[in-house]
């Protein structure tokens, strides 16, 4: 407990910013900014920790979304009613994709997970029973508390917060964990790994099963406060590598690596898109690719690796 | 179409066999060199004679570029980065092609190369007969240069083993910069071929990636036969679908098989997994 | 008997690499399996360890049939090993390596701590326990592996070349760690190329040659065994050297 100190401060810095800030405008992208440390943090159970690329995980984003909004379009419950929908269907996509792929090398639980997420987007988006290319909507005006449909974006970030608080705690309990340790072992090597009597199969669905779980939340969570769900911005593959940038950005298989990402990307992504008006969206992702290839190129275990680095400590756990 | 497929598939198995390197922005590759084409055309009016050596040519010469200052460092360290590498350079390319180009759809004048041909009660277009015939001879010629030139016996020496071939005194190094070059060679011709009948757009790159590893999936990894076969197989499975499901479904139905393929039989028609 | 090995045989296409080998291996034995380079120990090693099931034959365990088991079940069983080209987890340090290997039997952090701490110690690897694998050299990662196979609590170990390109002074540590292994209670089965090594550790050699097993029994008998000479230098050479 004694080398988390600072934490506290930052903490309260974190509990506090968005009443002092005022606008809700830097609030929103707080919010924002929470909701990609919730998915990249996810994608990083899987990707991260267990080394298991998936370039796809879109689809899991997508079926939160989708499901909270369907389940207010069709059914007329509050968007959030829909979140456990959403993970089933993110849990029986995980399996289907990893129970195949998981037996062979990496590279072809990554290509599976981008051919899936392009396929489920090209049905998605003719399928009409969730709006085919239009897509879905929430709630305009709240109906009930339980809309959480809240004209300012403050009651989100505090909400998003406490998802996250909760996913970072359950993942730090990981790692401390057989699994977390197992988790690396498969990264580390898996032919050592099951020399040593890793089920390595086993753990990677297990992975796989949560991080989907979780981003599948996030998915829902995005679908409450933006309220609009459609193919593209939720089943495309840009928001699949946003998750995968804004984890490696900051280090994947850390426990704060996504978040650092996240705090660091997402203004960036607003302000190129202000910045550059019409032609916006191109360049910001234009910024992605550079940031990835010197991400790749330098170091590849993100910005915590190199403090690290720079302080001259071997990273332990 | 199928033809063009298995050409720049070729290169894809090639790179992937080779340096167990999967390339993410081999699509990409190709629209720069539909891009090449075009460009060709229309600031200096040469046709495809000078324009796909030409690309080709560029596309190589980005290949070894890329081989240096990107995969060699990438290629020895965790799985996360060689992905990540080359899916970070297709958005670079992709999106650099947004913006310089613009989001527009342009193409090649039709008649460039003759009309349409009269064949058997099929009409076929010459740009697409041509194209195919040009992909399918110069996928053998690749396939013949690997196996039986001494080049390409070197060239698969370093993709079995490394280590060996470097007892054996062939320098790895050079050899693996060589099948970037030919194989990002393959997608400039490929994409050169392509220009002739198809639009050019930035967004070609995403989905041209992805057929690629269709067929390289299908064909076997680091087969060039099995790409030459894969890909007239999808190019075939390609036009049925849209001829019977509509033109909306085709890609769609592609990646299913795709997935049914690393579901069935991952090892492909004719590699090894 | 721990270890029965039958008829195993394993092809690659038309190489029989492995042409119906036995072995027996008694409980507390150093068994070295010996050949020269392509003799197919190596293949038969890895049937073993269950890293590739055999075409044919059996291989008994404790009296458990695990010819078709893979390395999970194998290591769960009590048999771990260790790779002739090490496979570290070079991003983890000494000590999580072998916690790794710890989790088998405890799947509790604190249990599987304490036997880390053991074997570390065991393996002189202590002082090293919190520097990065990766920074380790050859021998280190050797020891490293060995320790790490240590910590599943094995019945049965095998090393595969083991001490291959260590130099001589690290060759006798390792030879001395390999003793204390086996003055444990555990069984050892070695492959090695180096003849030394097997001299002076093995209780019993067994000779493959071309898929085959040529000769088994005390290390200086079938060393001056006229088949093994044959097998290592080359028929005609042997009978220059016998004239």
């Amino acid at each position: 407990m004694k080398r988390l100190w600072w934490l506290l401060p930052l903490v309260l810095v974190v509990l506090v910013w968005p009443l002092l800030a005022g606008d809700a405008f830097y609030q929103r992208i707080g919010a924002l900014v929470v909701l990609a440390a919730i998915s990249a943090s996810a994608w990083n159970l899987i990707g991260g920790y267990a080394g298991q690329v998936s370039v796809g995980h879109a689809i899991f984003f997508g079926a939160g979304a989708y499901a909270a909004l369907a389940v207010y379009t069709h059914l007329g419950w509050p968007p959030i009613a829909g979140v456990p929908l959403g993970i089933a269907v993110s849990l029986i996509l995980a399996v289907l994709i990893g129970t195949p792929t998981f037996r062979l090398r990496g590279h072809y639980f990554s290509m599976a997970t981008i051919a899936a997420a392009e396929l489920i987007r090209l049905l998605a988006a003719n399928w009409a029973w969730i709006g085919a290319a239009i897509g879905l909507m929430g709630p305009a005006a709240p109906r009930t508390l339980a809309d959480l449909t809240f004209r300012s974006p403050l009651p989100y970030y505090y909400i998003f917060l406490g998802v996250l608080a909760l996913l970072l705690s359950l993942t730090a309990a990981m790692e401390r964990s057989r699994m977390g340790y197992y988790l690396r072992a498969i990264n580390g090597g898996e032919r050592a790994a099951r020399s040593l009597g890793v089920p390595v199969l086993r753990y990677k669905l297990f992975a796989l099963m949560l991080s989907a779980t979780f981003t599948s939340v996030a998915g829902s969570l995005y679908a409450v406060m933006v309220g609009f769900a459609d193919p593209d911005s939720t089943l495309g593959i840009l928001i699949s590598v946003k998750m995968i940038i804004v984890a490696a950005l900051g280090g994947a298989g850390t426990l704060f690596g996504p978040l650092i990402g996240a705090v660091l990307l997402i203004p960036l992504e607003e302000w190129t898109n202000a910045a550059f008006g019409g032609s916006g969206t191109g360049v910001t992702y234009v910024v992605y690719g550079a940031i990835i290839l010197l991400i790749t190129r330098f170091e590849p275990g993100g910005l915590l690796h190199l403090a690290s680095r720079i302080r001259g400590r071997p990273r332990a756990a | 179409m199928g033809a063009i497929y298995a050409l720049f598939s070729s290169g894809l198995t090639l790179i992937w066999g080779m340096m167990n390197v999967i390339n993410f922005a081999h699509g990409d590759f190709v629209m720069l060199a539909m891009y090449v084409a075009f460009f060709a055309w229309t600031l200096g009016h040469q046709g495809p004679l000078v324009s796909i050596p030409l690309a080709a040519a560029l596309l190589a010469l980005l290949g070894v570029v890329v081989y240096l200052g990107l995969i060699r460092s990438v290629m020895r360290g965790p799985m996360l980065a060689q992905i990540l590498a080359t899916f970070g350079l297709a958005l670079l390319l992709r999106y650099a092609a947004f913006w310089a180009f613009s989001a527009n759809f342009v193409a090649l004048p039709d008649n460039l190369v003759g009309g349409t041909l009269q064949l058997a009660g099929l009409r076929l277009q010459e740009p697409r007969v041509l194209a195919g015939v040009v992909a399918l001879a110069l996928t053998l010629g690749l396939h013949l240069m690997l196996t039986r030139t001494m080049l390409g016996a070197r060239m698969l020496a370093v993709a079995e083993d490394r280590a060996a071939a470097m007892l054996v005194g062939i320098r790895p190094d050079p050899m693996q910069a060589l099948t970037w070059g030919l194989g990002a060679a393959s997608t400039g011709i490929a994409g050169g071929l392509i220009a002739l009948f198809y639009y050019i757009s930035p967004t070609v790159g995403e989905s041209l990636t992805l057929i690629g590893f269709v067929v390289v999936a299908l064909g076997g990894f680091g087969s060039v036969p099995g790409a030459l076969l894969a890909g007239l197989l999808i190019g075939v499975v390609e036009s049925l679908s849209a001829y019977w499901f509509g033109p909306v479904y085709q890609d769609a139905v592609v990646y299913a098989l795709f997935l049914l393929v690393l579901w069935v039989r991952p090892q492909g028609l004719l590699g090894t997994v | 008997m721990l270890l029965e090995a039958s008829g195993v045989v394993q092809t690659f296409g038309q190489l029989r690499a492995v042409d119906s080998a036995d072995l027996t291996v008694a409980k507390g034995e150093i068994v070295g399996l010996i050949g020269p380079n392509g003799a197919g120990k190596s293949t038969f090693f890895n049937a073993l360890a269950g890293d590739r099931p055999p075409d044919d034959g059996r291989i008994l365990f404790e009296g458990h049939d695990i010819t078709h088991e893979g390395p999970e079940q194998h290591a769960r069983r009590g048999i771990a090993r260790t790779f002739q080209v090490p496979l570290t987890f070079e991003d983890m340090t000494v000590a999580e390596n072998v916690l790794v290997g710890a989790f088998l039997r405890h799947s509790h952090r604190t249990a599987a701590e304490a036997v880390t701490r053991d074997v570390l110690e065991f393996t002189g690897l202590a002082p090293m326990a919190d520097r990065r694998a990766g920074m380790l050299g050859t021998p280190g990662r050797k020891r490293l592996e060995i320790a790490r196979a240590l910590a599943t609590e094995p019945r049965l170990l095998l090393l595969d070349e083991a001490l291959a390109g260590l130099t001589p002074a690290e060759v006798q540590v390792a030879i001395g760690l390999v003793r204390r292994l086996h003055v444990r209670g555990i069984t050892l089965v070695i492959v090695e190329h180096i003849m030394e090594v097997i001299l002076t550790l093995a209780e019993r050699a067994v000779v493959f040659h071309q898929g085959r097993v040529i000769a088994a029994g005390p290390p200086r008998a079938v060393v001056n065994d006229p088949a093994v000479v044959a097998a290592y230098l080359g028929h005609r050479m042997s009978r220059q050297i016998q004239q």
